[in-house]
């Protein structure tokens, strides 16, 4: 038994170490990976009068150690780096130290305060359940989970902060500029951590032993605290992750509400091309997400007990949330209507006598700055968001169906993917590639795959293990036969349904990226991007934020729906299902 | 109850020494025993005893550490894996989970099928030959449109049998193969699997750990214990 745990865990292990090595060595040799001479750049920054001669460029080269190799470039980040020095930053040439540290500073605070709403959050969706003993908030909750945090930052920016004018938008000066950031970081997650407690509770309040209390005459309140009790251990990995989340949310609602947090630092370095303050920064993020990981590790066994370690307790199977599949179609049917008709007009079109006109005949959704018809930019913009998603999509699921054979290397690259928020990755790869449509997509691609192969793998292993797989060599099948027949017609089509799910959560990813300047570049009609043009004159023109907004939360909602509906489906299809597995390999030890 | 004949190489399956280790345990330690062409020889014992292990040993599912393995005359832990596909259907398996043993996705017709697709004998005269099968197994025809989940654990079963039989074998090896079923059912087919001997003078090698069902239905029984062969 001992062995079977071993051999399920093991080769991840090794894998999950080689992930994270890949990704230092990727952080440490950003300079020689971006490939383009940044000498320029520097001397732009440093001495904006200074000419450009020959000298003056290799003199800056000589300066920042590009001339050597990246082995030893390689090696100097890294022996600096366990001297405490983080290098200096080419733009200001001061030490990257002091400004990671600050901007540490400001990130943990906020993080903080958004744990603290997400907590809050969450027990608000938990409650109803535990005192109706049955039901769920599930949908609700998953509708918060999946709404993008520079979706809701910009909405929350633009509603109480500007409509309103309750709170400060802008800035780090007091205890009253927390507060829209702390919302807008805390509600993604606090509506995660809701799902999966209201998910979880049911069933393990339909579980025996709650008859059995309910019959002593142990009070509600005892039960529900048990039931928590009970819920919460296999949980905690999840809200681990969902902290790991919050390091990318964080990129996003700094730039919105100009905190001058870690996330908002490295951005900048990444747009400016100052790659010492860069790799200082992401490190610093990929400390949190790690540190946070270990913390929910360390409660978790805490919860649990030493002996449970091991066994650990399973959760019942939650019973899905019945989704009508009305609610998908009607969301798809909107989106389709609006993209449909988007598309017979033409994005491009500059008007400046037309600027931000309101809604009207001849501009059912306004204009935008330059007095582009707003509605032809967000049909237009779907084929870049959506079908960049969709390529994405395929080749993420291409390539865990060819992983999939492999559970150790799936399941360690999919450990290492949940640790890394797409912002990351994507601030990364702009970094090294410059932003772009394809930068952005190859970022989502890499973190976007991990989780599909685990899937195919652990489909994979349920499959070889099945008697019928044994019958099938003992009849003279050869493997080819046996893999096209039997193992990939049984996970392909699975695999399919999850990574057409993922669909419009790529999508949405792709349009974070955008919103930040890492994806697609202007005139691009991107629907990220066009919700960050359209930040600068909000006050003036708030539906041509507004459009792009709703479009992002109809595509979130066609997310969490469809989701619901599919997995409603295969729960109850499912029916009569045989052991499988249990007598699979004939170990009788 | 153990009396080998004196010339091993003349038995349809001669295993000798047979030895299957995981790791440190030794779950097979030098067995041996031999069927003759038509006759059953059940091996008896206790769970956890070895038995599913000798049986993926001397079907070389699981190649085994050490012993011999010689079906019809020839030594099968020497061949590769490729010089042995030709050789399996020759010796097949019957498992013990009526359900697992047949693929969810795949109709009852296309499990049967499959063996003769898979051996390049599938020609015109294939669907008869599948009605044939089910006919012989004593399942209605007809329920070869249907899903495993669609039938009963005996009537699975003996849709494993038929699949089994499809490839021509003279040797089945039964891993329990009426253990999951209810007695009424098992009745059945054990009947089945007799007249079956009978008719195609097949011979079994019988796994079980029911003593009853042992005395009723076999030639010779020898019981394993912790790996060994007992004296009965």
């Amino acid at each position: 038994m001992t062995r079977a745990v071993w051999k399920s865990v093991g080769p991840a292990g090794p894998t999950r170490v080689v992930c994270l090595v890949a990704v230092l060595a990727a952080v440490g040799l950003l300079p020689w990976l971006s490939g383009r001479d940044p000498a320029l750049t520097v001397l732009r920054a440093r001495s904006a009068e200074q000419e450009a001669t020959a000298e003056a460029l290799a003199a800056i080269r000589d300066d920042l150690g590009l001339g050597a190799g990246p082995l030893s470039l390689l090696g100097s980040w890294g022996s600096g780096l366990l001297r405490g020095d983080l290098g200096t930053s080419w733009v200001s040439g001061t030490d990257v130290l002091p400004s990671v540290t600050a901007g540490l500073q400001v990130s943990l605070g906020l993080m903080g305060a958004a744990f603290a709403v997400a907590v809050l959050l969450a027990c608000a969706l938990v409650a109803p359940v535990l005192v109706r003993g049955r039901g769920s908030a599930g949908a609700f909750a998953a509708m918060l989970a999946a709404v993008p945090e520079f979706l809701l930052a910009t909405v929350a920016l633009l509603i109480c902060g500007v409509w309103l004018g309750w709170l400060p938008t802008s800035g780090w000066a007091g205890p009253e500029y927390l507060v829209l950031p702390a919302i807008a970081l805390g509600v993604p997650a606090g509506g995660l951590l809701g799902r999966l407690v209201a998910d979880a509770l049911p069933a393990v309040l339909d579980e025996r032993w709650v008859e059995l209390w309910r019959g002593a005459g142990v009070s509600r309140a005892r039960i529900s605290a048990a039931a928590l009790r009970r819920v919460l251990p296999p949980l905690v990995p999840q809200f681990g992750m969902a902290a790991v989340g919050l390091t990318g949310g964080a990129v996003a609602v700094e730039t919105v509400f100009a905190v001058p947090g870690i996330g908002r630092t490295a951005l900048g370095a990444a747009k400016s091309q100052d790659l010492p303050l860069l790799q200082g920064s992401v490190l610093a993020l990929l400390a949190l997400g790690l540190v946070a990981g270990a913390l929910s590790a360390l409660a978790r066994r805490r919860l649990l007990g030493p002996a449970l370690r091991d066994a650990g307790l399973t959760l019942p199977p939650a019973r899905p949330v019945r989704t009508h599949p009305a609610v998908p179609l009607t969301l798809a049917a909107l989106l389709l209507i609006t993209i449909g008709w988007g598309l017979l007009r033409d994005p491009f079109t500059v008007d400046t006598s037309a600027r931000l006109l309101p809604p009207s005949w001849a501009h059912p959704l306004g204009t935008d700055g330059l007095g582009r018809d707003v509605l032809a930019r967000l049909g237009h913009g779907a084929a870049s968001t959506v079908g960049t998603a969709a390529a994405v999509c395929a080749l993420s699921l291409l390539l865990s169906l060819a992983l999939g054979f492999l559970p150790g290397v799936a399941a360690g690259a999919a450990d290492i993917a949940n640790a890394l928020p797409p912002v990351i990755v994507g601030i990364l790869v702009a970094a090294a590639a410059g932003p772009g449509t394809g930068g952005a997509a190859l970022a989502v691609a890499l973190i976007s795959w991990p989780p599909l192969a685990a899937h195919a793998a652990a489909l994979t292993q349920e499959v070889r293990a099945s008697m019928f797989l044994t019958a099938q060599r003992a009849i003279g099948a050869s493997p080819w036969w046996i893999l096209t027949r039997h193992v990939l017609p049984s996970v392909a089509a699975p695999v399919t349904r999850h990574a057409v799910l993922r669909l419009p959560g790529i999508a949405l990813a792709l349009a974070s990226l955008g919103f930040l300047g890492l994806g697609a570049q202007p005139p691009t009609p991107e629907w990220g991007l066009l919700l960050d043009e359209s930040r600068a004159y909000v006050e003036r023109a708030p539906w041509a934020a507004l459009a792009p907004a709703v479009a992002l939360a109809l595509l979130a909602g066609l997310a969490v729906s469809g989701a619901a509906y599919a997995e409603g489906r295969t729960r109850t299809r499912k029916g009569v299902r045989g052991e499988s597995g249990e007598k699979g390999t004939p170990v009788d030890v | 109850m153990n009396d080998a004949p004196p010339h091993p190489t003349d038995a349809l399956l001669d295993v000798q020494d047979l030895v299957v280790r995981y790791g440190a345990v030794t779950a097979v330690d030098h067995v041996s025993f031999t069927v003759d062409a038509g006759e059953t020889l059940a091996l008896n014992g206790p769970s956890g005893c070895g038995k599913s292990s000798t049986v993926a040993a001397v079907l070389q599912l699981r190649r085994p550490d050490g012993g011999e393995v010689r079906f019809e005359g020839r030594e099968l832990t020497t061949l590769t894996e490729r010089e042995l596909r030709p050789l399996r259907p020759r010796m097949q398996p019957v498992f013990q989970d009526p359900y697992g043993s047949l693929s969810p996705r795949h109709r009852i017709r296309d499990a049967v099928a499959e063996p003769l697709r898979v051996q390049g004998r599938w020609d015109p005269t294939g669907p008869a030959r599948v009605t044939e099968l089910l006919d012989r197994v004593g399942l209605n025809p007809a329920y070869g449109d249907r899903f495993p989940h669609e039938l009963s654990g005996g009537q699975c079963q003996r849709v494993g049998i038929a699949r089994a039989l499809a490839s021509e074998p003279r040797l089945l090896v039964l891993d329990e193969p009426v253990s999951a079923l209810d007695p009424s059912v098992r009745a059945g087919v054990l009947n089945l699997l007799a007249d079956l001997q009978d008719e195609l003078g097949l011979a079994y090698l019988f796994i079980c750990h029911d003593r009853a069902v042992v005395r009723h239905f076999a030639d010779r029984s020898i019981e394993m214990r912790t790996g060994r062969l007992v004296p009965a």
